[in-house]
C-alpha cells in the first residue's frame, strides 16, 4: 500500500464556513493576504445552487510548481514517500514562478516576507501524530486526512464518487468527493471573493513557530454564538497563541467554526477600547477625553441619582446586548435593575427570539426543545425540516452533525426559506417561500394532516390540551393547501407532499429560527409549527422535535424582596425600540438615561428613530469592547472585557449545554469585566450588600447567586470543572444528578414540575388552547386560535396586524411578560387593495427585503473587528436574483442602493439565482464606524413599529423595498 | 520579523532605493561645482567609478547564474547581494556618466533605472498580486479540451524519452532544465525546455494571471542580459575604439587601442 498522503474533501459535507482557513492561519501564523488554503464559493443558475471548494495544494505527482522553480537545488521539494510537496522557505527568493505555474492557483505567497508559502499537510502536526489543522476543526467533517489509498477505500465503502480533478495530468493527490447529485458550480460572486485587508497582524500571527508553540492548554468555550462550542486555549507562558476545538469533548469532538478561532484576533486587537472616556464634543461627533475609572463611575452614579430624583427610577433603561454574556445579562444587570427599581431592562430577545419564547412557554411551559444533539436523539430522525433556519451558517457545528446523520442514515432534508441558503444547498428540496408566510404553510400542512387523519390521534388525545378546539378552528377556516399556495408561493401539491412526509416519518425534527421569529406573526407561526410537530407525534420522543434555537439559560437571580424598590410604572415596552418615544418625547413616561452594551445604533430596527432618541438622552453610558456608532453618541464610554478576559458562561444554545469559560488572561489596558463595572457602579449607589465585592469573581457569583433553581442546582463550578470539556447539560437538580439527553419522554415528569407532569405546563400536557390562554390573547385584542396574518408590507394583499397603541401610548399590561410590561393592542386587518402594502407598491417599492445573518465567519458586529473575518467577508452585500438584476441593469459586484419607506443604504450586488425573484437579502452586522470595511447598517431600512403584539418581536424579514444601481 | 529575518523587507528596500536616488540627485545637483575630473566620464576618477559600478552590476548577473548553477548554498543571501549591488552600482554608473545623458552609453543608465523599477515594483506591488493569485484561477478544475489533453499526454511521453538522454536519474514529474544541463548538453536541454514551455503554455497558467505579474520577471531578466551585453559593448568600445569614443578629443582613460579616430 502506498504511503502517499492526501486530504479528502467531501463536497456534500462542506458548507463553506471557512473554519479550515482560520485553522490554517492560526497553525501557520499566516498574516493578511497569505493563504495555504481557501474556500471558494460559487453559485449555479439552472437549477440554483451554491457550491464550495476548499482549495489547498494538490500535492501533485508532477508538481508544476517544483518544475517552475528556477533555483538549483530547488526551493520546492517533494517527499518521495509521502508525496508531500513543500516550500523550502530559506531557499526561496520570491520570484513567484511557482505561483504562476500552479494551474490550481494553490500556491500561496507571503508578500511581506517575499517567499512562496504552501500547504505541506501540516508537517509539524504530522510529526506529532496529529491530523492537519483544517481537518481537526472542520465543523462538518468534510475534510479528511490520511493515506490516500485508505481514504479512497473509505470513499468507495461509503458509495461515494471521487471527482476527476486531474485536468492537467499532474496527478493531484487531493480527493474531492462529488455531491450526491452533481451540480454545476456556476459563477463566483464578487461579494464572496474576499478582500485584501490592510491590517497589521498582531501576535501570534506572522511569528516564528518556535515563538508561538504552546506549553499549556486550558479548556473553555466560545462565547460568541448559539452553537457554544467547547474550545481549548493554548498558551505559551501567559500569551495566548492558539484557539482550537476541544477534542476531549465527546459531543463536538474538536469541531469549531471560524468564529471561535478568530477570537484570537480579539484579545490583542488594536481597535479595543482601553480606558474610560468622557465625551467632549457634540453627540455623534466622537470626541472624547480619557478619564479614570473612579471619575467615570463617580460621575455616572451622581448623574443617575439626579435622574432618579427628577424623573423617577424608571427613567433609567438598561440595554444589555448578548455580547456582554449571559452572566451579565441574566445576572449582574438583572440584580442591578431590581435594586435600582427600573423595569426597563432588556436584551436582544425582542429582536431575535421573543416570539418563539412566548410560544414555547404557552405550549410547553418552558422555553426550548427537550431534545439533544446525540445520535440516538436528533441523529435518529428520518426527516429534517428547516423553516427560516439557516443552521449551516448560524450554528455550523450543529449543522455539521445533522448533515452527517442525514448522510449516514439516508434521512431526508427539506428547507423552506425565501433564499437558497447554505443549509438549503444541502437539502433534498428547497421550497422558496414568500417571506412572512410560514404560518400559512404550517396551517395548511396541519389542515391536510387533520383532514386525512394522518395525525397521531393518541398523542393528541392524551397530551394536547385544547386540541379539538384548535382542530375545529383550522378545519373551519379552510386553511387548505390550495388556499396556502398563492400566499406562500409553494404549490399545493408540494404542501401536501411535505405534510404527508412529516406525518409518515419515524422521527421528524422541525427546525425553525429567526426566519420564523422575526415577524409580527412570530408567536403564532411558532405555535402553528409546534402544533404541527405535536400532532405528528414529534414531541417528547427521540428523533422527533420542534427545535427553535436556542434553549435559553435558566438563571434568574433575584435581589431580596426588601431590597427591591417598588416599581410604580410598567416597562415601557418589551422591545427596546419601543423605548424611543419615551426618550424623545417623554411618553408614556420619560426615559432620560440609558446604559447600553453592544451597539444599538446599528442593531435597533429603525435607526433614524433610535438616533433621534439617543440624542435626546440626558445620560448615555456605553460599555463596549470597540468604539462604534453608539460610542460616538455616548457621554461615557467604558472599556469592557470579554470571554477569557473575565470568565463567564457561553451563550444559551440548542443543546441545553451550559459551557463555562474561565478567566485566563487580563483584559487589555484598563478594560474591566462587565460584572466589575456593575458592582462598582452599584457600590456607589448603595447596592453593595447584594452586588457584593466578592461577586467580581464570576465563579463565585455563579455558584452563590445564579444557579439556585431546580434546573441548575447541579451545574456547579465543581461539576463544570470535573469534565475536560467544561459543560453540563441542564437540567440537573444536584451535582450528582445524571444529565438527561431527551426531556419529556413518555412516563417521565418534567424537571421542577409536579410528579406526573410530563410537560412543565399548568396541565402537565402540551397546551394548544385553554380558556386562560384565550383570555391572555383577548387582553391584546387577539385570539389564541391561530388566525392567519402576514406583514404590513407585502407584494400580496394579505391580512396584517395593526397596533392600536403607539409607543407613546400607555397601552395595556401584557399578559405575556414579566416584569409588568406595557404592550400595544393589536387588530388583524383584512386584506384590501388600498392597504399599506398596496400604497407602497404604488410608490415603486416592488421588492421584498429579507435581512439576516451573513456567513459563518461573522456574528453581528463583533467579528467585523477581526481582520480575518473581514478578509473572508469584507462587504455588505445584497443578494438579488439575476433576472431582476438584469432588468435593473445591475451587474454582479456593482454597488446598489436599497431603499425602503424607512431609509436607504448601499451594498454590493451578489447575483444569486437561489433567491425568490421578487426578493433581496441584505445581512446584518455592518456599521459605519467599523475599521476595515464600514457600511451603513441594514437597520436603516427596518421599521421599529412593525412588531408582534404578543411578543413585541420586530419584523425584520419582510419589508418592501426598491433596488437600483448606486449613483 | 519572523520568516523575513534574512529578507530585505519593503521598508528597507524603499529606504535603500531612496538613498540611491538621493545620492544620484545630489551628485547631479553638485556636478557644476565639482572639479572637471569629476565631470568627465573618461577621467581617471570617473573611469574607476564606472569600473567599480560595472563590477557591482555583475553581481546580479552572478546571482542569476549561481542560483541556477546548483552550488548556491544560500540563494536568499545572493538575492540580497543582487539588490544591494545593483543599487550601489546604479549610483556609481550614474556618477560615471558624468551627466552626459544624450550619448549612447546613457542607454545603459536608462536600462538600470528600468531594471530597478521593475524589481522594486515586483517586491512592493507584484508581491501583493502574487499573494492574491491564491484560488484566483477561474478554471481551476475545468478539464481542458480533448486535443489539448491528448497533446499534454504526448508531451509527457516525449519529455520522458528525452530525459533518459539528458539526465537518466531524473524523474520527468519533478525535473526542469538547469544551467549545468544547458552547458553540458545544450541541444538536448533546449529541446527539453521547448517541450516544457509548450506544456506550460497548454496549461495556460501564465495567461491566467495579469500581464504585469506574468511578464515582469521575463522582462527583468531579458533587460538584465541586454544590459550586460551593453556593458560588454561599452567596455570593448572604450578599450579598443578609444579614438572613436573620444571623437577627436583627448583619450584620458586606460585603453588598448584607439581605433576609429577618423570615424
Amino acid at each position: 500500500m502506498s504511503a502517499r498522503l492526501a486530504l479528502m474533501i467531501d463536497l456534500e459535507r462542506c458548507t463553506g464556513c471557512k473554519s479550515c482557513e482560520a485553522a490554517c492561519k492560526q497553525e501557520h501564523r499566516l498574516g493578511p493576504g497569505e493563504y495555504r488554503t481557501k474556500v471558494v464559493w460559487s453559485g449555479g443558475a439552472e437549477p440554483p445552487s451554491l457550491a464550495f471548494l476548499t482549495l489547498a495544494c494538490q500535492h501533485c505527482e508532477r508538481p508544476a510548481c517544483q518544475r517552475a522553480c528556477p533555483v538549483n537545488p530547488k526551493a520546492i521539494a517533494k517527499d518521495p514517500v509521502s508525496g508531500v510537496v513543500s516550500v523550502l522557505e530559506d531557499r526561496c527568493t520570491g520570484c513567484g514562478e511557482c505561483v504562476i505555474a500552479c494551474p490550481y492557483s494553490a500556491m500561496g505567497y507571503d508578500a511581506d516576507g517575499h517567499h512562496a508559502v504552501k500547504c505541506d499537510l501540516c508537517r509539524e502536526r504530522r510529526a506529532e501524530g496529529l491530523t492537519t489543522a483544517c481537518a481537526s476543526v472542520c465543523p462538518t467533517r468534510a475534510i479528511g486526512f490520511g493515506r490516500r489509498d485508505e481514504l479512497l477505500a473509505r470513499a468507495t465503502l461509503e458509495g461515494r464518487t471521487p471527482r476527476d480533478n486531474d485536468a492537467f495530468l499532474l496527478g493531484p493527490a487531493t480527493i474531492y468527493l462529488e455531491r450526491l447529485a452533481p451540480q454545476d458550480a456556476g459563477r463566483r460572486p464578487a461579494a464572496a471573493e474576499g478582500a485584501s485587508i490592510e491590517a497589521k497582524a498582531e501576535f501570534p500571527y506572522r511569528v516564528e513557530r518556535k515563538n508561538a508553540e504552546a506549553d499549556r492548554v486550558v479548556p473553555g468555550g466560545c462565547n460568541i454564538c448559539f452553537n457554544c462550542c467547547s474550545t481549548k486555549f493554548h498558551f505559551r507562558g501567559e500569551e495566548l497563541v492558539k484557539i482550537t476545538g476541544n477534542d476531549d469533548d465527546p459531543l463536538l469532538r474538536g469541531r469549531v467554526c471560524p468564529k471561535s478561532q478568530l477570537t484570537l484576533q480579539l484579545y490583542r486587537s488594536p481597535h479595543r477600547l482601553l480606558f474610560p472616556q468622557k465625551r467632549v464634543g457634540a453627540r455623534g461627533e466622537g470626541r472624547f477625553e480619557r478619564i479614570s475609572w473612579q471619575q467615570a463611575l463617580d460621575e455616572i452614579a451622581e448623574k443617575l441619582k439626579q435622574t432618579r430624583k427628577q424623573h423617577g427610577a424608571e427613567a433609567l433603561a438598561l440595554f444589555i446586548g448578548t455580547r456582554t454574556g449571559m452572566l451579565d445579562y441574566l445576572g449582574y444587570t438583572r440584580l442591578f435593575a431590581q435594586l435600582w427599581g427600573t423595569p426597563n431592562h432588556e436584551g436582544t430577545d425582542p429582536f431575535c427570539a421573543s416570539g418563539k419564547n412566548v410560544a414555547y412557554e404557552l405550549t410547553q411551559g418552558r422555553i426550548g426543545s427537550g431534545n439533544s444533539y446525540t445520535p440516538e436523539d436528533i441523529g435518529s430522525a428520518q426527516l429534517y425540516l428547516y423553516l427560516g433556519d439557516n443552521q449551516a451558517e448560524t450554528r455550523p457545528v450543529y449543522f455539521g452533525m445533522v448533515n452527517d446523520w442525514r448522510l449516514r442514515n439516508r434521512a431526508k432534508m427539506v428547507v423552506v426559506d425565501p433564499r437558497l441558503t447554505v443549509t438549503a444547498s444541502k437539502a433534498d428540496r428547497w421550497l422558496a417561500i414568500r417571506p412572512g408566510t410560514d404560518m400559512a404553510l404550517a396551517l395548511a400542512m396541519c389542515q391536510h394532516i387533520l383532514v386525512n387523519n394522518l395525525h397521531d390521534a393518541r398523542f393528541c388525545a392524551e397530551w394536547a390540551v385544547g386540541f379539538e378546539r384548535w382542530r375545529d378552528f383550522i378545519l373551519a377556516r379552510g386553511y387548505t393547501p390550495e388556499w396556502a399556495e398563492p400566499v406562500t408561493g409553494i404549490a399545493a401539491a408540494e404542501i401536501r407532499r411535505l405534510a404527508e412526509e412529516v406525518a409518515a416519518a419515524d422521527g421528524c425534527v422541525i427546525f425553525a429560527s429567526r426566519g420564523v421569529n422575526q415577524h409580527t406573526n412570530g408567536t403564532q407561526t411558532n405555535r402553528a409549527l409546534m402544533f404541527l410537530a405535536a400532532i405528528t407525534g414529534n414531541w417528547g420522543r427521540r428523533g422527533g422535535a420542534f427545535f427553535n434555537m436556542s434553549h435559553g439559560t435558566p438563571i434568574a437571580p433575584n435581589a431580596p424582596k426588601g431590597r427591591r424598590p417598588e416599581i410604580s410604572r410598567p416597562r415601557v415596552r418589551r422591545s427596546p425600540t419601543g423605548w424611543t418615544e419615551a426618550m424623545t418625547r417623554g411618553k408614556p413616561y420619560p426615559i432620560k438615561a440609558l446604559i447600553a452594551c453592544n451597539n444599538p445604533l446599528a442593531q435597533w430596527p429603525g435607526q433614524d428613530a433610535a438616533r433621534e432618541a439617543f440624542s435626546a438622552l440626558e445620560l448615555l453610558v456605553h460599555i463596549e469592547l470597540f468604539a462604534n456608532e453608539t460610542s460616538a453618541y455616548a457621554d461615557y464610554v467604558l472599556p469592557a472585557a470579554t470571554g477569557i478576559e473575565k470568565g463567564e458562561i457561553g451563550r444559551g444554545n440548542d443543546d441545553r449545554r451550559i459551557v463555562w469559560i474561565d478567566k485566563m488572561i487580563e483584559p487589555p489596558g484598563e478594560a474591566k469585566a462587565d460584572g466589575w463595572i456593575w458592582i462598582e457602579l452599584g457600590r456607589r449607589l448603595g447596592m453593595g450588600d447584594v452586588l457584593k465585592e466578592d461577586y467580581k469573581d464570576p465563579a463565585r457569583f455563579w455558584d452563590e447567586v445564579c444557579i439556585d433553581n431546580e434546573l441548575m442546582r447541579g451545574v456547579t463550578q465543581q461539576r463544570l470543572h470535573s469534565v475536560p470539556y467544561r459543560w453540563v447539560r441542564q437540567p440537573v437538580a444536584s451535582e450528582s444528578a445524571p444529565e438527561i439527553d431527551t426531556l419529556y419522554l413518555a412516563g417521565t415528569s418534567a424537571a421542577g414540575a409536579p410528579p406526573g407532569h410530563r410537560f412543565p405546563t399548568p396541565s402537565g400536557k402540551l397546551e394548544f388552547w385553554t380558556e386562560a390562554m384565550e383570555a391572555k390573547f383577548a387582553a391584546l385584542g387577539l385570539s389564541a386560535l391561530p388566525e392567519f396574518y402576514a406583514e404590513r408590507e407585502s407584494l400580496l394583499d394579505l391580512p396584517w396586524v395593526e397596533l392600536l397603541d403607539s409607543d407613546a401610548d400607555a397601552g395595556v399590561l401584557s399578559p405575556f411578560c414579566r416584569p409588568d410590561t406595557a404592550a400595544a393592542r393589536g387588530r388583524i386587518v383584512p386584506p384590501s387593495a388600498d392597504g399599506p402594502g398596496a400604497r407602497l407598491r404604488a410608490k415603486g417599492f416592488d421588492t421584498e427585503l429579507v435581512t439576516g445573518r451573513p456567513p459563518a465567519a461573522h456574528f453581528h458586529s463583533l467579528t467585523h473587528y477581526f481582520w480575518q473575518a473581514q478578509e473572508m467577508w469584507p462587504d455588505l452585500y445584497c443578494q438579488i436574483h439575476p433576472d431582476k438584476a438584469a432588468r435593473l441593469g445591475i451587474a454582479d459586484g456593482e454597488r446598489v442602493r436599497v431603499e425602503t419607506a424607512h431609509g436607504a443604504i448601499e451594498a454590493v450586488a451578489w447575483l444569486h439565482a437561489g433567491i425568490r425573484p421578487d426578493a433581496v437579502f441584505v445581512p446584518i452586522g455592518w456599521g459605519e464606524r467599523q475599521p476595515y470595511h464600514p457600511w451603513r447598517s441594514v437597520n436603516f431600512l427596518t421599521d421599529k413599529s412593525q412588531r408582534d403584539p404578543v411578543s413585541d418581536q420586530t419584523n425584520l424579514k419582510a419589508l418592501l423595498c426598491r433596488v437600483s444601481r448606486a449613483a | 520579523m519572523p520568516f523575513a529575518s534574512r529578507d530585505i523587507d519593503d521598508r528597507k528596500l524603499v529606504r535603500m532605493t531612496a538613498a540611491a536616488l538621493a545620492a544620484i540627485a545630489a551628485w547631479f545637483a553638485l556636478r557644476p561645482w565639482l572639479a572637471p575630473a569629476w565631470r568627465e566620464p573618461g577621467s581617471p576618477q570617473l573611469y574607476l567609478t564606472g569600473l567599480a559600478g560595472a563590477l557591482l552590476l555583475l553581481v546580479p548577473a552572478a546571482f542569476a547564474l549561481s542560483k541556477r548553477g546548483g552550488r548556491s548554498r544560500d540563494p536568499r543571501a545572493s538575492f540580497n547581494a543582487h539588490v544591494v549591488c545593483a543599487l550601489a552600482g546604479a549610483v556609481l554608473i550614474a556618477v560615471h556618466s558624468g551627466g552626459f545623458l544624450r550619448r549612447p552609453p546613457a542607454l545603459l543608465l536608462a536600462a538600470i533605472v528600468v531594471l530597478a523599477a521593475l524589481g522594486i515594483w515586483a517586491r512592493l506591488a507584484g508581491a501583493r498580486r502574487m499573494a492574491a493569485t491564491f484560488a484566483s484561477k477561474a478554471g481551476t478544475f475545468a478539464a481542458p479540451d480533448a486535443p489539448t489533453r491528448a497533446r499534454l499526454r504526448q508531451l509527457i511521453v516525449e519529455k520522458t524519452a528525452l530525459l533518459k538522454m539528458l539526465d537518466k536519474d531524473a524523474g520527468e514529474g519533478t525535473f526542469s532544465v538547469t544551467l549545468p544541463h544547458l552547458l553540458r548538453q545544450p541541444r538536448l536541454a533546449l529541446a527539453y525546455r521547448r517541450l516544457a514551455r509548450e506544456e506550460s503554455r497548454l496549461l495556460g497558467t501564465r495567461a491566467a494571471v495579469g500581464a504585469a505579474q506574468a511578464w515582469w520577471r521575463p522582462l527583468h531578466m531579458a533587460l538584465a542580459w541586454i544590459f550586460v551585453l551593453g556593458v560588454a559593448i561599452h567596455v570593448l568600445t572604450v578599450t579598443f575604439f578609444a579614438g572613436y569614443v573620444a571623437g577627436g578629443g583627448p583619450i584620458t582613460w586606460w585603453h588598448l587601442a584607439a581605433w576609429g579616430t577618423g570615424w
